[in-house]
């Protein structure tokens, strides 16, 4: 048995950066939520919309909301303050905050300056909008409700969240917030009058206002460093301190001069973002940080820099992104809220004609991580492509062999930017998504598909359980339970507005229930798109986040925030959950009634009813004998691309209404499909409730009885697979965002070096045939079964979860399980 | 121009990372001349479809019982039994088990239609992997797997042939002819004991090897042995010497590299699932200790005749041996 990954090479510095860091809550110092009001009477301080998202919080809204306010400190705000426009009070505020209310410390032999960012602000908002936005949220039939019933009834959940995308910050780095501010200047005193008085002057004088911000702080932090070296005894800190505070003088508000200066630049600039949003790390993520750090490193290097130092800054800007995590750190949670906040980025990866971008840099990163490894921020996506070296392959594998969770996502670069591409063409913007451009795609929060600077693709916004279509075919429009409220548990009307799409006595063959089935899923998704919409308009209405429209391309020059459609790129990705719970129920529905004629739909419909009890031998035939998704069965692959291309086509049918942003489609499942497995009936696919449902683009478990490759080529097949006509190099994609795609191996795979070329030559043939995405576990069960009984001994172990790292030690018993179980079946 | 009967297989295993060089597709092909009694793939041996329970499955519903004429299944304490004397391979319980528990092992493919699964793995194979051809002994059926291994080669795709030798010569060099890699088992060198432990004796496979490897060495293909190491059976430090002495004697140019590969009771359950006892069900794992004098000595053997040997399976450490 392995043993579980340990960090090595860590100096005394970031030793004790390291080890207090994971002292958690006996921590002095943290980075805990600090909270804010404006003062005024019923101020609301939680923004609930970003949680809709998350189902386990539901019960917690008004608690929250009341718990903040009660610790609120109140601040000194301006008379004027409200005659102001809303986003122009945001910039303030958060300013205000962030440069005179949140203390400032330096932890021992930090390098990099920016510690306290998690907090909780005012909205701002006047009495009167106070009101219409409380009637609007969670007023009767409020979108509050209308999201519990949404989830409540298994239709899955949706809300306008914060992050999930990635700043313009190559531009900070280059010009600095004073380029910026400069440039929103002129672009201000080109507006009309009019436009002055209007929206988009408010908007504009927000933002450059929100520049102002970093350039605060950094010259607070700058005589906070001044004030430590003067009483600091040990000459090298001192020198340290000396010299961060002439960084912070510098950088962000003027472009960086080295590599110290543009990772503190970096810092600084990210990290008020989460400040802006009121939300730690969620998908904030870097971008292709390998390549546009590179200039700075290699100034630094050539000026004498020696490599441990260019690490030694790294790993401090590691433990920065880790206390993200600090935000709500004496809340205990469960199934996935303390794992990965997604500060994600990319490494390595195609550039123009296809050539390789590896760069000494990358392996300097990929050092970074595997020394620091096991930590949950910021995470790793390594871009892979048919050009991808030897060399850096050799480096990924032999990385996976040392630790059990992977040390970071594997992004495939040709199939990702055929999704790209298609979305160009779909949403009608090859003018900023084209063949010139399309390899500087990156990665967002878990593996989600976006340009860079420019782009808000709403990546975890909307997620649909695609299985509710099977439940509203089977039973003609009608549910088949009853569900309850999961608050109260009072029963929910049974009344649903799904179509009536044929009693399936009527259904003659497959092809009418699949006809059926298409009405229904077109139903769930316009269901969605609705819902979304309302939500969506509320908040471009009451929540600017001037600051990240500051760093978003399109914002300014449009003169809208962010949160109303001023990214140049905009979307809204629909995450299709229970993807191969559905094919393989589809599968055997034509296996059962209409191949084999074992039962009609109707005596179907009552097993399933039933929950399968009674109905057992149907029940082992839909498991065992019914062909199923993910083991490169051409048939049955067929169906799951015909489902693929139903979902997504009728996905980009529709637009937001108030901020004109575009639905795409993706598949990303978070840990949705553990909870809603719980919600929703027995699946024709054998599936009873109370059992998980599929993840992302993964087979159901244990369906992939043909082994990794096979199930591989399903992914890609689903996908769109390869064509003379394909959107890129031949690669078809239907999925702009990418999908989750998990394969567990066994250690066997990466014991010697033979065996180690083996598992690249799986990831060379990936490339070729599989999705955009895989994340690789390497564990056994009996090492899983240990830290389970034991999970003191095994705190540090990471297992990856639908794009995200666990600890294995910290997600619930139900994941646990699964994951064991998703191990011992690749054991045969 | 060859005939291409049906073929008859008993699986096809992907991304096989035992069987030869990269990531490979296993063809098995059931039926085989041997009857090696630690055999780990029983359901290989008899070249007729065979009928298995697996337990984990079965959801108790009986409808195998109530449907066989024969009276070649009973229910007893631990399951289902099959009394393969009684069976008619009617295969009433498989059609009629509903969860897939009872199932018949072995499949006739047209070579076409195998020929095509095969190559489904072709973008995993790389410079190095491909597809092996196995058994059973695949050269039971030397027309498909000439023409498999012919149509691979010429589609480009890497070749391994893994046969235990016991075949007729020409048939055997006319099959080596599309085969990039020769996996070869040479478990006993003592006639005796060979016949003994796997039911034949090992005169021909010596023969067939020696035949065979001035044409490997002169064509520049590949050729691996291995030996199972099987306690009581192979293991004897006199057996693996004189394998060794073969080995850099008469067909040493030839050989690339020679694997002794550690005993496992992995397929304990497959026996059961046959309704099968096992003579080797009770065997304890070769010990580490073991295993490491008997690679020594392999290696003062082999001397420098530049043949690579590896060690591979499971041992139990000496330490816990004695438990």
């Amino acid at each position: 048995m392995p043993g579980v990954k340990v960090p090595y090479n860590l100096s005394p510095r970031i030793k004790w950066l390291y080890d207090y860091y994971f002292q958690g809550v006996d921590r002095k110092w943290n980075n805990e939520f600090l909270a804010f009001s404006s003062g005024v009477k019923d101020d609301c301080l939680f923004e609930e919309m970003n949680f809709y998202i998350v189902p386990e919080v539901y019960s917690f809204f008004n608690t929250f909301n009341k718990a903040f306010n009660q610790n609120a400190a109140v601040l000194d705000l301006p008379d004027d303050f409200f005659r102001r426009s809303l986003a122009e009070r945001k910039a303030f505020f958060t300013r205000k905050v962030m440069v005179e209310g949140v203390p400032r410390e330096i932890l021992p032999g930090d390098l990099l300056a920016g510690s306290r960012f998690n907090i909780v602000c005012s909205k701002c908002w006047t009495p009167q909008q106070a009101k219409k936005r409380h009637r609007l949220v969670s007023g009767t039939d409020g979108l509050r409700q209308k999201v519990y019933a949404f989830k409540d009834k298994g239709f899955g959940n949706c809300g306008p969240t914060s992050g999930h995308l990635i700043p313009d910050y190559p531009r900070v780095l280059e010009r600095g917030f004073k380029g910026l501010y400069e440039y929103y200047g002129e672009l201000y005193e080109k507006l009309s009058p009019a436009e002055k008085q209007g929206e988009k002057g408010a908007n504009l004088r927000a933002m450059r206002e929100a520049c102002l911000m970093p350039k605060e702080l950094a010259a607070a932090y700058s005589t906070k460093c001044l004030n430590l070296a003067e009483r600091e005894k040990d000459e090298m800190r001192r020198a340290e301190l000396l010299q961060m505070a002439a960084n912070l003088e510098v950088v962000p508000w003027l472009p960086a001069e080295d590599f110290w200066q543009a990772v503190q630049s970096l810092w600084i600039t990210h990290m008020l973002v989460m400040s802006d949003e009121n939300y730690p790390g969620p998908g904030v993520s870097f971008g292709r940080l390998d390549q546009y750090l590179l200039p700075y490193w290699q100034k630094s290097m050539a000026n004498g820099m020696d490599i441990e130092t260019g690490k030694e800054i790294l790993k401090c800007f590691w433990f920065h992104c880790n206390t993200a995590y600090d935000a709500m750190i004496r809340t205990g949670c469960n199934q996935g809220i303390t794992s990965g906040y997604g500060q994600l980025f990319n490494l390595s990866g195609m550039g123009k004609d296809g050539i390789d971008m590896t760069n000494e840099l990358t392996y300097v990163l990929l050092e970074v991580i595997d020394e620091m490894s096991p930590i949950l921020e910021p995470k790793p996506n390594v871009r892979l492509h048919r050009n991808s070296p030897d060399e850096l392959l050799d480096r990924i594998v032999e990385m996976i062999a040392g630790s059990q969770g992977a040390p970071f996502l594997l992004n495939f670069d040709e199939r990702s930017m055929a999704g790209m591409l298609r979305q160009a063409k779909k949403a009608g913007c090859e003018n900023l998504i084209n063949e010139e451009n399309v390899f500087d795609y990156a990665s967002v929060g878990c593996l989600e598909n976006t340009m860079c600077g420019n782009d808000r693709s709403a990546t975890v916004d909307c997620n649909l359980n695609l299985l509710k279509a099977i439940e509203l075919t089977l039973g003609n429009g009608r549910e088949l339970q009853v569900y309850h409220d999961s608050l109260w548990g009072k029963p929910y009307p049974p009344a649903v507005d799904a179509p009536r799409t044929g009693e399936v006595e009527s259904f003659t063959s497959f092809e009418e229930f699949f006809a059926a089935f298409a009405d229904q899923v077109k139903y769930i998704i316009r269901k969605m798109v609705l819902l979304y919409d309302e939500m969506d308009a509320v908040r471009a209405e009451f929540s600017p986040t001037p600051y990240l429209s500051a760093l978003v391309r399109g914002c300014a020059e449009s003169g809208l925030d962010i949160t109303q459609g001023g990214a140049e790129l905009k979307f809204i990705t629909i995450e299709a959950v229970t993807f191969a719970t559905t094919v393989d129920s589809l599968l055997a529905v034509k296996y059962l009634v209409f191949d084999q004629k074992l039962c009609s739909l109707s005596e179907l419909t009552e097993a399933l009813k039933a929950n399968w009890v009674g109905f057992e031998k149907l029940q082992a035939a839909a498991i065992y004998k019914a062909p199923k998704f993910g083991r490169d069965d051409h048939e049955a692959d067929a169906l799951a691309e015909k489902v693929m291309e139903l979902w997504a086509e009728e996905t980009w049918r529709y637009k937001t209404t108030a901020t004109g942003a575009q639905f795409r489609p993706g598949m990303l499942s978070w840990n949705y499909w553990i909870s809603s497995g719980y919600i929703l009936p027995a699946s024709p696919d054998g599936r009873a409730r109370g059992q998980f449902l599929s993840n992302a683009i993964c087979p159901v478990n244990g369906a992939d009885i043909n082994g990794p490759t096979a199930n591989a080529n399903s992914v890609g097949r689903a996908l769109g697979g390869q064509s003379e006509n394909g959107d890129y190099l031949g690669y078809n994609n239907s999925l702009p965002n990418g999908a989750s795609h998990t394969i567990t191996f066994n250690p066997s795979i990466t014991k010697s070096k033979e065996q180690r070329e083996k598992l690249k030559a799986f990831l060379r043939g990936y490339a070729e045939n599989g999705g955009t995405a895989l994340q690789i576990n390497i564990v056994d069960a009996a090492m899983l079964r240990d830290a389970q009984a034991h999970p003191d001994n095994y705190r540090h172990l990471l297992v990856r979860v639908t794009g995200y790292n666990a600890y294995f030690a910290s997600i619930g018993r139900e994941l646990q399980d699964e994951i064991i179980a998703r191990e011992e079946h690749q054991c045969f | 121009m060859l005939l291409k009967p049906p073929v008859n297989v008993l699986n096809i295993q992907r991304m096989s990372t035992e069987d030869g060089p990269g990531l490979r597709t296993t063809l098995f092909l059931k039926g085989c001349n041997l009857r090696c009694a630690w055999c780990h793939n029983p359901e290989s041996i008899d070249a007729r479809p065979v009928v298995q329970w697996n337990k984990v499955r079965c959801i108790g519903c009986r409808s195998c019982n109530d449907v066989c004429q024969n009276g070649a299944l009973r229910l007893t304490e631990r399951g289902i039994f099959i009394a393969a004397e009684n069976c008619s391979l009617c295969l009433d319980c498989v059609e009629e088990c509903p969860s897939g528990s009872l199932n018949v092992k072995g499949e006739d493919f047209e070579v076409e239609k195998l020929f095509t699964e095969l190559l489904k793995d072709r973008a995993y194979f790389g410079e190095d992997g491909g597809v092996t051809i196995s058994g059973g002994e695949p050269l039971l059926q030397p027309e498909a797997v000439t023409w498999l291994l012919e149509a691979l080669k010429k589609t480009g795709i890497n070749t391994a042939l893994d046969t235990a030798g016991l075949v007729n010569t020409d048939l055997f060099l006319r099959a080596l002819q599309h085969a990039d890699l020769l996996l070869y088992d040479i478990k006993l060198m003592d006639d005796a004991e060979h016949r003994r432990h796997t039911g034949g004796g090992n005169a021909r496979i010596l023969d067939n090897l020696v035949k065979a490897a001035p044409f490997l060495k002169e064509s520049g293909k590949r050729l691996w042995i291995r030996t199972p190491v099987i306690p009581g059976a192979t293991d004897s430090k006199e057996n693996i010497r004189a394998i060794a002495v073969f080995l850099a004697g008469p067909v040493g140019d030839a050989v690339e590299r020679w694997e002794l590969c550690a005993f496992n009771n992995l397929c304990l359950h497959k026996y059961e699932s046959l309704g099968r006892d096992w003579a080797y069900k009770d065997t304890a794992l070769v010990t580490d200790q073991a295993m490491n004098e008997l690679l020594l000595l392999a290696a003062s053997e082999l001397k420098s005749s530049g043949i690579e040997l590896h060690g591979t399976g499971s041992t139990r450490s000496t330490s816990t041996s004695e438990e």
